[in-house]
């Protein structure tokens, strides 16, 4: 303990006694203990809360050490929620800093678990984890504060429900993504390369047996009426991998013998995509007519530098085709000093020779790693050099044979590894702000407000009038700010008001309930009309479980308007579908799974089971499945519903607002889905737009079913999400989409950071 | 030097900020030296920040021990530490950020004194002053200035902080974002600074109603009149018996300033209030803010990429806001 009396006396001073004595009694959750989080958790030790709970479930990596100060050198591949921990308990060891290394997704961590905080602080970087604390705060009523940097940009957001808008009442982009045809056989970007030997190639050849997800893809490719030909052509070439794969599982290096030689995994892998494949391709005369046709490569040609590039009329193939001839087109190394320019290793592009010996020599070691070891598959990871070679040379030979401009290593590693730059500034001035934001949500917090009487407090407080919060109960949200770090100069930290929830949001809208139970014994039919009042035999089931014996009818007319009537009396039986996440478990013409247990149905403990209404007059009910109290005898009902049943809201018929993000069309999911993902296990079950089964409202356009699902498929699986966004390079317009896709919504135009240019032009600013 | 020598550790390290500024600004902060004067909790915050950057070499000045309000935001300290000089301290944590840079400390402020001052200064590529009086900010100011030296002060009262800084007429290229989004090109702008007596001075008259809005001049002139206040009492407010003096204080350096009477004609008494209560504390989350917004606007001006501050920024901790003002620059 520490004995320091004085330590908090600022701290005292500035929020007052009684705020500052609630400080320690406020149990925060922080979710995230990398860039913001390293900061937020320095900020909260030496503003005075005492009780943190810290959650990562990462490892310490050497480029984290620019600016998640609390690590060392000493420390790269130790747990970040650990090390934090250690560290930032040095600054006040009178704090409790509890650390958790895992996924905040993780069942344990349930809306129970959430109920034990008194603010949860996002720390996060992916857009996938922030919606679903958002959506679990929300659940559990546990006020949030959201936040995101990206470079020299950054944002913080109170969300508190029913008061401020939530995480999801602005529909987020969904991931760029591109068909699956221009992924395989037509790429015209650098990009498009590199997603196919991210995602594609590296599958096919150091993956699990024939891609699962492989024929289901280009099933749905076709459904959606891609070239019918080219995808059996397709089909055929993703046949044909089994040799190259029998050849870099049997792989043995040094070898002499001219029969090893021919089964070298890296020159069958070449010949067959590089050559064979491209030759196919070019069979099928119709794919050409609009477009360049690609050349198929020549490992031997290149390797004695003979290979030259023949693509008539285009500028790309000669410059690629000087570079076969030994020249190199690299900055720095050259023989004129080219004007100090100062670039890495990694930074320099490799020409046509070079990438096939890179090439060679990965697939060489990605071999031996399969061929040796314990492990069966090798999935790309960016900070795995093997596989980031492997993918910088794969996708720089295709470039090569479509004449797309190469790509250095630094830049494939950003690309495919969807790094967004990150500074120390931008983090601990994010975590400034969240702390502050987290103050204001403790002062409004009506059961302990402090008394107005405190000086401190009264002159603390921040002008309030033009608050736009609602404020249900009696708590004050009128404090509360969204700040954003933007490039005005004028304005270097612009905070605003919050809004009011979207009235059509999908998430905070909802009706959330908890329903606990022996997912095993309680079928989905317990629970559904359990929760909506509609048991037959009332009193069996809800004995034990009401204890206020509210009358259930009583219960259902009470809504917002206090409206009785009877096409909105929640008494009468619906029309319902119930979902679990994306899954259809039940709809209005098909109930078979009413009578299967939770368990069997695979809804387990934290689950969600969305009832939503088919006329759309009731706002979504939201079960939420919790285990039974371990005090719950045997004999009794094994499950139990809340007391009181939720409340139905009646749905505000509202038109959609006009987005303040620019609403574009609802992706075609099935069409427009992300070309392979690292994510995909197979049995999520993917709706699209037009099954009827979709939880359209009334009134929502298109766009609100975006808003409503918001990802499908492709974006999965937790954290990895990121990995199946394609990125652009710093100037390109993808960079700006992919920050917002990260949650961080841009004001003043994105961070753009040009390397230097020759020909700038000089302005006087006087 | 040579780029050849941007060490693998470097490269690791540095990776996500080089994808940000460019290898060519990692080069030019890692020749930087940087004087940093005083050990407070802005002073922590920016020497996290820059030294975590990649700069060359920190100087820091602090002839006081470490007291125990001192832990309440200067994680350099630990409780063992009360009694030692902040700078003995905090050495060795300050290395252990980043091994690469190197940390120079001065445990008294004589170096402060008008010859030493220039001696110091001459060896340095930036100063930086925190949590420091008006006056004395001016005087060396005046120094840093005759030797062509980048000049910032920044430091924080209570939940207000700020930031200043003469940059003298500085260089920088940045994208053109006058121009569509998509057709930005690279511009180098030169900047011409004020020194602060001079900003001091700046008259308000040419902002219209909104322009004058947006810079959040009641910040502005909380500040300046502790500023006024320290000077002429040669210690800052203490409580509810100074809140009269710094309002009077406050309204006279508005109207003073020419400011547009239809925005401000007094600093608002919750302000002065919450300014007159808290002045002498520091408060973390604040120091976090202001000393990365500082440490950030070091940086850009090493780097001589993107616009730095220009040249008065105020940070209330009320709004979370921060706005900046031109006093005295075109």
């Amino acid at each position: 303990m520490s004995t320091a009396v004085g330590r908090t006396k600022h701290a005292e001073a500035i929020l007052g006694s009684e705020l500052h004595t609630r400080l320690s009694f406020t149990k925060v959750l922080v979710v995230g203990a990398g860039g913001i989080g390293c900061e937020l958790l320095k900020t909260l030790v030496l503003t005075g809360f005492t009780q943190i709970t810290l959650l990562d479930l990462d490892t310490i990596d050497l480029s984290n050490l620019n600016r998640q100060f609390l690590f060392r050198t000493k420390d790269v591949k130790k747990p970040k929620s650990i090390t934090a921990a250690r560290a930032a308990s040095s600054f006040n060891p009178n704090v409790k800093i509890s650390p958790i290394f895992g996924n905040i997704k993780d069942e344990e961590y349930d809306i129970d678990w959430f109920k034990g905080f008194g603010v949860v602080l996002n720390a996060l970087d992916n857009l996938d984890a922030r919606r679903h604390v958002n959506r679990m705060c929300m659940a559990a009523e546990v006020p949030l504060v959201e936040s995101g940097t990206a470079g020299y940009l950054g944002q913080v957001q109170p969300l508190v429900k029913d008061a401020t808008e939530c995480f999801d009442c602005i529909p987020k982009p969904t991931p760029k993504s591109f068909p699956v045809c221009t992924i395989r056989s037509t790429p015209s970007q650098p990009i498009h390369c590199i997603v196919w030997s991210k995602s594609y190639l590296m599958g096919q050849l150091f993956g699990r047996d024939e891609d699962a997800g492989e024929t289901s893809e280009l099933d749905e490719a076709e459904n959606n009426g891609e070239n019918v030909e080219e995808i059996a052509n397709l089909r055929k070439e993703a046949q044909s991998f089994s040799r190259v794969r029998a050849a870099i599982r049997s792989y043995t290096p040094n070898s002499t013998s001219t029969a090893d030689q021919d089964n070298d995994p890296a020159k069958l892998a070449f010949q067959k995509i590089f050559s064979s494949d491209i030759q196919n391709l070019l069979n099928m005369g119709d794919m050409w007519k609009h477009r360049e046709p690609p050349v198929p490569l020549d490992y031997n040609q290149i390797i004695s530098g003979t290979f030259i590039l023949d693509r008539q009329g285009s500028n790309k193939a000669k410059e690629e085709s000087n570079r076969v001839n030994g020249a190199s087109s690299l900055n720095g190394t050259g023989n004129k000093k080219t004007a100090e320019k100062v670039v890495m290793k990694d930074q320099r592009k490799l020409t046509l020779k070079e990438n096939l010996v890179l090439f060679n020599t990965s697939v060489q070691s990605l071999s031996m790693r399969l061929s040796t070891s314990q492990v069966q598959t090798i999935e790309f990871d960016k900070d795995d050099e093997d596989t980031l070679d492997f993918v910088t040379a794969a996708s720089n030979l295709r470039s090569a044979a479509y004449g797309i401009e190469g790509k250095s290593k630094w830049e494939v590693k950003e690309m495919a590894g969807n790094i967004i730059p990150a500074i120390a500034t931008t983090n601990a001035i994010i975590a400034g702000l969240i702390v502050l934001q987290a103050l204001n949500l403790l002062r409004a917090s009506p059961s302990t407000r402090p008394s107005s009487s405190e000086p401190v407090n009264a002159t603390t407080a921040a002008p309030s009038s033009s608050s736009t919060v609602a404020s249900p109960a009696s708590a004050d949200y009128s404090l509360l700010r969204n700040v954003h770090i933007q490039l005005k100069p004028s304005v270097p930290l612009s905070s605003v008001t919050c809004s009011s929830p979207n009235p059509n949001c999908g998430v905070c809208r909802d009706v959330y309930t908890l329903v606990r139970c022996d997912r095993t014994q309680t079928t989905l039919r317990d629970v559904v009309q359990g929760v909506l009042g509609w048991t037959s035999g009332q009193s069996q089931n809800r004995e034990g479980a009401i204890e206020n014996g509210q009358s259930q009818n009583g219960n259902r007319n009470e809504n917002e308007n206090g409206s009785n009537d009877d096409d909105d009396d929640g008494s009468e039986r619906k029309e319902i579908s119930v979902y679990e996440d994306k899954r259809i478990l039940v709809d209005p013409d098909w109930d078979d799974n009413l009578d299967r247990t939770l368990d069997s149905l695979n809804v387990g403990r934290g689950k969600f089971i969305s009832i939503v209404d088919e006329e759309g007059d009731w706002e979504t009910v939201q079960v939420v499945i919790g285990e039974l109290p371990a005090s719950h005898p045997s004999t009794a009902s094994p499950y139990i519903l809340p007391s009181p049943l939720p409340k139905l809201v009646k749905r505000k018929k509202i038109k959609p607002l006009v987005p303040s993000v620019p609403s574009t069309p609802p992706p075609r999911l099935s069409l427009k889905r992300s070309l392979p993902t690292d994510a995909d296990d197979g049995d999520v079950m993917i709706i699209d737009g037009h099954n009827g089964n979709g939880r359209t409202r009334d009134g929502d356009g298109e766009g609100q079913r975006a808003l409503k699902k918001p990802r499908l498929g492709a974006y999965d699986n937790q954290r990895d999400a990121k990995t199946t966004t394609p990125t652009m390079d710093l100037t390109s317009p993808g960079k700006r989409k992919r920050l917002e896709e990260d949650g961080l919504v841009l004001m003043d135009g994105p961070g753009e950071v040009d390397e230097f240019e020759e020909d700038v032009i000089v302005i006087d600013d006087d | 030097m040579d780029p050849a020598e941007f060490t693998e550790e470097e490269q690791g390290r540095y990776d996500r900020q080089i994808r940000l500024w460019g290898i060519e600004a990692q080069q030019r902060m890692r020749n930087a030296t940087i004087l940093v004067v005083k050990l407070k909790g802005t002073a922590t915050e920016t020497i996290k920040n820059i030294v975590l950057a990649g700069i060359g070499k920190l100087i820091l000045v602090d002839a006081d021990d470490v007291e125990e309000v001192d832990l309440g935001a200067g994680f350099f300290f630990c409780d063992d530490d009360v009694g030692k000089k902040r700078v003995d301290a905090a050495k060795a944590r300050i290395e252990n950020l980043n091994p690469l840079v190197t940390v120079e400390i001065v445990p008294n402020f004589d170096v402060l004194d008008n010859q030493n001052f220039e001696s110091t200064v001459n060896g340095v590529d930036l100063v930086c002053i925190t949590d420091w009086d008006r006056d004395d900010l001016i005087r060396l100011n005046n120094i840093c200035r005759r030797l062509r030296k980048p000049f910032y002060a920044g430091g924080t009262y209570g939940l207000l902080g700020y930031i200043f800084c003469d940059l003298l007429d500085h260089k920088y290229i940045s994208p053109d974002r006058s121009s569509p989004k998509d057709a930005q090109k690279n511009v180098q702008v030169t900047a011409s600074y004020s020194p602060l007596q001079d900003a001091l001075r700046h008259r308000w008259s040419a902002l219209s109603k909104r322009q004058t809005k947006e810079l959040k001049p009641a910040s502005v002139f909380a500040i300046l009149s502790l500023w006024q206040f320290q000077s002429a009492r040669n210690r800052l407010p203490l409580g509810t018996q100074d809140i009269e003096e710094l309002q009077q204080t406050a309204d006279a350096l508005v109207s003073g300033a020419d400011v547009n009477r239809q925005v401000l004609t007094t600093v608002p008494r919750s302000l002065i209030e919450s300014v007159a209560m808290t002045a002498p504390h520091e408060f973390s989350p604040v120091c976090a803010i202001v000393g990365g917004l500082l440490a950030q606007d070091i940086l850009k001006t090493l780097a001589a990429r993107e616009p730095p501050i220009a040249n008065f920024l105020t940070f209330d901790g009320n709004t979370g806001g921060a706005s900046v003002c031109r006093l005295s620059m075109p």
